[in-house]
């Protein structure tokens, strides 16, 4: 509190007021440190466990692997396409369900939360049969519509396989974005439209120049998120695919996984999970200090 | 205020200490029975209940389901705190297990215990690790031709004489296959999973070859007749397509299935494969047989099943050891056999007595299982298998050609075990 000027004093007193309050949340503080803070110590402490004491061999080991590097591109094809697909149908989605339309509830209700609503394995397993090469619905479909002649094997060959993947996250995945979205245009004052009419300008340019600027808080928030929930989005693709074929749908987690729970190397699966939560990291640390950023203005 | 606060933390930390000490006192034996299907859980209970009567002993037993058996069971000794028996798979996570500690060396309870000479000598070897024995084998299995007899009939084969050689099955492969009417000949496993990996063995040990030095610390695959089996494995799929075009992500579970339907009609499958067939097309009962696998130069297979394990840190060792020995026993065994018909025991004299074993498809299984061989028992062998899926896959997928591909295993697995 020093310099001692009336402002930091009242500062400090407002802060003695304050002090209930941070006691208020030290249950939740600790059910976070319990849950959270020591898992994560946890992970990262055996990252550096050898056989002979603590030291980096996991992390040149990881480095060493040629097929990190090969996951590490897999992640960012999966995660650049997931969310950049998610980002375009969510907002277009979003847009469409913003107009005045009859039963606009009922479509809300079913096209956003039916897809993001079924539990992951429901959602893989139905996919997984979706996509089957023999009586899959998708490949009927496709030749029904002349779009391809023969059914193709869609989790079966390396690039068809991660397009598979990525198509089900989309799915999967747009309905938060879009419900996210909807919720940013609906923040989004009628007057400045009408306006707009008034001046005559054009569709676009009222999304250009009004939606767009208004909205973008929110775009930057949902996107954000959805890059950090596909990186550590597992479910999915270790049902449809396991990660094959040939390594072609691997990513950072399924990955890590497969160190620990099958080849049972626990500190090398420490070390590629502390990676991505370096990844991940720094997502959420210029998300937070946008949002801090925000608060201040 | 404060004292209100006060109660809250008090009231946090009493919550704490609670979970941790309902995780903590264990009075009675721990059993984690895996690969549960609701179909046996009358007969657990049973044999439980008489081993309780018996012993004057308190079991405490959960049935685990297959798919997350494992992970479950992993967690559990990674923690600390694993059940004082369970099942573990022979061959391997036996030795995998063993490796890491986890599991007690039960050569002293078995030099007096007077089963040992029945349980069929072939399975000593998946529960062994660094030469002492760490489980008791309790079922086990061996992998054989699945096929189809509609489908025979159909491509006018006859359903009773089955394909021996791989020429035959190649040639029947051929006969069985319509892909304009996704009908396919022979399934290949060929997705990131255990079963292609003992698809390619059985081909290699068919022609003749082995998978590892008999010591396991080598690759001993890459060599002509490895690659004769990796090519014939996989040219059924790239070069003769008599396995459907999603080959590269299928099981033999996925192949089970499509069999029930009449569309696939040979694959790899065991014992096990009987009840979940019929279970997948009730129609297919009778209709389907095993056969020895088709093979070049000698008549292989692969075995597998569970064996019982204890762990190190049980406290109850002495009355963990009884209890395998009590599920192990032969009236157990023949009980079990009663109600389900299978699986297969790790005891020569329950087979040969049963009368549900006079069965053909029985006779077929116990023919074939003395040429079973077992998965190399090796803490590696995880990784192992990882390393021939993705060399099969990468052929598959035509990422390398078999030469290329055996080459790069070759380097790989020896990589892993000179770790």
């Amino acid at each position: 509190m020093w310099p001692l000027s009336e402002s930091n004093v009242a500062s400090y007193f407002k802060s003695l007021t304050q002090k209930p309050a941070f006691l208020f949340i030290i249950p939740y503080f600790l059910v976070l440190l319990l849950l959270i803070a020591y898992p994560l110590y946890t992970n990262f402490y055996q990252s550096f466990q050898t056989e002979s004491g603590l030291s980096l061999e996991n992390y040149k080991n990881l480095f060493k692997n040629p097929l990190f590097f090969k996951i590490l591109g897999n992640t960012g094809i999966w995660v650049a396409a997931s969310v950049g697909l998610q980002f375009v149908i969510g907002l277009g989605l979003a847009l469409l369900l913003n107009q005045p339309l009859k039963g606009r509830a009922i479509f809300r209700g079913i096209i956003l939360v039916l897809p993001w609503a079924t539990p992951d394995i429901v959602a893989a397993v139905a996919w997984k049969w979706m996509y089957n090469d023999m009586y899959g619905v998708f490949n009927d479909i496709l030749v029904r519509l002349g779009l391809i002649n023969t059914y193709l094997p869609w989790l079966g060959q390396p690039n068809l396989a991660k397009l598979a993947v990525i198509i089900a996250n989309v799915w999967k995945g747009f309905p938060i974005s879009a419900m996210l979205y909807l919720a940013a245009l609906q923040t989004v004052p009628k007057d400045l439209y009408e306006a707009g009419s008034i001046d005559g300008v054009s569709t676009w340019q009222k999304f250009r120049f009004i939606t767009l600027p208004l909205i973008s808080p929110f775009i930057l928030t949902t996107v954000m998120l959805t890059v950090m929930w596909t990186i550590n989005y597992f479910p999915l693709i270790f049902t449809m695919t396991g990660g094959g074929p040939a390594n072609a749908t691997d990513t950072l987690v399924t990955f890590a996984y497969r160190k620990a729970f099958r080849f049972m190397d626990f500190s090398g699966s420490a070390a590629l999970s502390t990676f991505t939560f370096l990844v991940i990291l720094v997502f959420a640390v210029v998300y937070t200090r946008y949002l801090l950023r925000e608060e201040e203005k | 205020m404060y004292r209100k606060s006060l109660i809250t933390i008090l009231m946090t930390v009493c919550f704490l200490f609670g979970l941790i000490s309902v995780g903590g006192a264990q009075e009675k034996l721990v059993v984690w029975i895996g690969g549960h299907v609701v179909e046996q859980e009358e007969t657990w209970a049973k044999i439980v209940e008489d081993f309780e009567k018996q012993s004057g002993v308190d079991v405490e037993y959960r049935l685990i389901g297959f798919e997350v058996y494992y992970d479950s069971l992993v967690t559990a000794y990674e923690a600390g705190e694993p059940p004082d028996v369970c099942f573990a798979d022979l061959g391997g996570w036996v030795p995998t297990f063993a490796s890491q500690g986890w599991l007690e060396p039960l050569d002293d309870w078995l030099a007096s215990w007077e089963g040992v000479d029945q349980i069929w000598e072939n399975l000593w070897p998946t529960v062994t690790y660094e030469g002492k024995k760490y489980g008791l084998p309790w079922y086990t299995d061996c992998r054989l031709l699945l096929y189809n007899k509609i489908m025979f009939k159909e491509a006018g084969l006859d359903p009773d004489d089955p394909p021996q050689s791989w020429d035959e099955l190649l040639e029947y492969a051929k006969l069985l296959t319509d892909a304009s009417q996704m009908k396919y000949g022979y399934g290949v496993s060929g997705a990131m999973s255990e079963t292609t990996t003992l698809g390619y063995m059985i081909f290699l040990f068919g022609a003749g070859g082995e998978l590892l030095t008999s010591d396991y610390r080598q690759a001993a695959f890459n060599t002509s007749e490895g690659l004769e089996a990796l090519k014939f494995y996989t040219d059924l799929y790239t070069k003769h397509q008599v396995s459907p075009p999603g080959t590269p992500g299928y099981t033999e579970d996925d192949y089970r299935t499509m069999m029930a339907q009449n569309r696939i009609a040979m694959a790899i499958g065991g014992p096990w494969s009987f009840p979940l067939i019929e279970l997948a097309n009730p129609e297919i009962k009778g209709n389907y047989m095993v056969a020895t696998h088709p093979y070049l130069r000698e008549p292989a297979s692969v075995l597998g099943g569970w064996a019982s394990v204890i762990s190190a840190t049980s406290q109850n060792k002495e009355i963990a050891w009884e209890f395998i020995k009590y599920i192990t026993s032969y009236d157990v065994w023949v009980y079990w056999i009663e109600q389900h018909g299978g699986p297969m025991p790790t005891r020569i004299d329950v087979c040969s007595d049963v009368p549900q074993f006079q069965d053909p498809k029985w006779k077929v299984i116990l023919d074939t299982f003395p040429y079973a061989k077992v998965r190399p028992p090796i803490p590696e062998w995880p990784e192992v298998s990882h390393a021939i899926q993705s060399m099969v896959q990468r052929v598959l997928t035509g990422e390398m050609t078999s030469e290329e591909a055996i080459e790069w295993a070759d380097n790989e697995v020896n990589a892993i075990l000179g770790k």
